[in-house]
């Protein structure tokens, strides 16, 4: 499903990722961890081709990154869901219509969008926020909706960048149990985090980076 | 379809959002439209006026003294068969004497002490409209004069010649216009789709990052250079509307000419479909380029 092969990232000529050899098998979940610079989220952006990679080879399904068209990235990225670190909502959209921007763009008929909109707000707790700007949400409700705008589109591949970091850890757990649920149903799952408790005794690989090179993996 | 309910709801929350730049890039635009409907409407009133004056255009073919009645018969129906005939009437030299005599009333006694008639017999030879033009009524006369019995070929020159150079002066100054306009709207339309563009740049990455094609990105611009486009066409149809009432009922008491000016209600049905089409045209211009 995800293939690096000798992956290399440079940012101004600096590597910022170094021969990265890496697999991740299609319906697996996997989790990413290390300390902050060590290159997680750069990885996931080459999975969705915001940033493209210098040397090596680097597959995702069917798609050669590296290789893409312009006119592939739209389907590259329709194919998933991102959980942005930074959360990238759009402050002019209610929570209702963020959500259900993934699902415009995928050319889903509005009363189909309504439907799945909601169940993803009701999957968040957040239901009762639908007509609310995201500027008027806590931190964690903003990271909720940007993990339901990840979901409700059911992508094949998951990514996620530090998904629980505004999170307490409640609500946490609870998103956990979502990603496992999206997991189950036979979404590819890759997290970068760098919380313990998200991957500990999930029996589920969690790889280690540092420096841009990938130290080892172990179950967790 | 989906895309196009998303999209308008898109633009019309831009045009809102952003109501001052697109007010003002849609009056400049209405400023220009004005402008070239004016063009037209000239255009179309020289037409009227210069589609009359060919009807006064009459060609006078002289005869030689020494034609008999048979010949002037065969060359009456030579004439009338002329692809570029329109009527031929014969004006005898007697004919043209009393109507001379007539014309000098008072003074005729300056022709009473001629003892014969120094006038020639002639043919008096209407032009389809469409031969009333300088270069084809050369023509013409040239054509007339190498047949048998023809003395002479006069015209009046300067009527073909104004038709001629008021029509193609004023279509061709018009067509500079007209077209210097289209430029401008193209360009205003172009450079506020683009503005508004970069305003949203942090929003289109981001729907960007969610799988938008450059299709699903640029449409809400088109509609808005569209809406823009519209707007401003239909400022221009109010406006010049506004401007013939003035002109035909306030201004021609000075210029009585200017009631006889008329305005084809189609001009003004059509400005606002134009405006849509030289809006998305400008938008197109601006957000068509851009690598998405």
């Amino acid at each position: 499903m995800i293939f690096f092969k000798n992956v290399t990232k440079y940012y101004d000529d600096q590597p910022v990722l170094k021969n990265i050899d890496l697999s991740v098998t299609k319906g697996e979940m996997v989790f990413l961890t290390g300390p902050t610079g060590a290159g997680k989220s750069t990885l996931l952006k080459l999975l969705y081709a915001a940033e493209l990679p210098d040397e090596g080879e680097l597959l995702v399904g069917d798609w050669h990154i590296g290789n893409l068209s312009p006119s592939e990235i739209p389907m590259l990225r329709r194919s998933m869901g991102v959980v942005f670190q930074d959360f990238k909502l759009l402050d002019n959209l209610t929570v209702y219509d963020n959500i259900a921007l993934a699902l415009r763009v995928r050319g889903r008929k509005e009363k189909e969008i309504k439907g799945s909109v909601l169940e993803a707000l009701r999957n968040v707790h957040l239901r009762h926020k639908a007509d609310n700007f995201p500027p008027t949400l806590s931190g964690g409700e903003q990271q909720r909706v940007v993990i339901a705008r990840a979901l409700v589109s059911e992508p094949s591949v998951l990514l996620a960048d530090e998904p629980t970091g505004n999170l307490d850890p409640d609500t946490s757990s609870h998103i956990a149990k979502l990603f496992y649920e999206a997991n189950i149903h036979g979404t590819t799952v890759l997290i970068a985090t760098h919380n313990r408790d998200l991957y500990r005794n999930t029996g589920r690989r969690v790889i280690r980076l540092d420096s841009g090179m990938l130290l080892g993996q172990e179950i967790g | 379809m989906e895309h196009l309910s998303y999209s308008t709801r898109t633009a019309i929350q831009s045009l809102v959002k952003e109501k001052w730049i697109n007010l003002l890039s849609s009056l400049t635009v209405a400023a220009s439209l004005l402008v070239s409907v004016m063009a037209v409407i000239t255009i179309y009133n020289v037409e009227i006026f210069t589609r009359n004056l060919p009807e006064k255009f009459t060609m006078v073919v002289y005869l030689n003294d020494k034609i008999s009645q048979d010949d002037v018969g065969k060359l009456m129906a030579q004439l009338k068969a002329k692809d570029y005939a329109a009527g031929a009437k014969f004006i005898s030299s007697d004919a043209a004497l009393a109507e001379l005599k007539r014309t000098l009333k008072g003074i005729s006694n300056i022709i009473e002490g001629l003892d014969e008639n120094p006038l020639s017999s002639a043919i008096e030879l209407k032009l389809k409209k469409e031969r009333v033009n300088a270069s084809s009524v050369k023509i013409i006369s040239g054509d007339i004069r190498k047949l048998p019995g023809v003395e002479d070929v006069y015209y009046e020159a300067r009527i073909a010649e104004t038709v001629s150079l008021l029509k193609t002066s004023v279509e061709n100054l018009s067509l500079i216009v007209l077209c210097m306009i289209i430029f401008v709207v193209l360009f205003v339309i172009s450079s506020t789709v683009k503005i508004l563009f970069y305003r949203r740049k942090a929003e289109i990455e981001i729907i960007k990052l969610l799988g938008a094609t450059g299709g699903f990105i640029r449409l809400p611009f088109l509609i808005e250079g569209g809406a823009i486009g519209f707007l401003g066409g239909l400022f221009a149809a109010f406006g010049a509307a506004a401007f013939y009432f003035i002109l035909t009922t306030k201004f021609s008491a000075f210029m009585p000419i200017l009631r006889t000016m008329v305005m084809p209600a189609e001009i003004i049905i059509l400005m606002p479909l134009v405006g849509v089409a030289i809006g998305v045209a400008g938008a197109l211009i601006s957000v068509g380029r851009l690598r998405l």
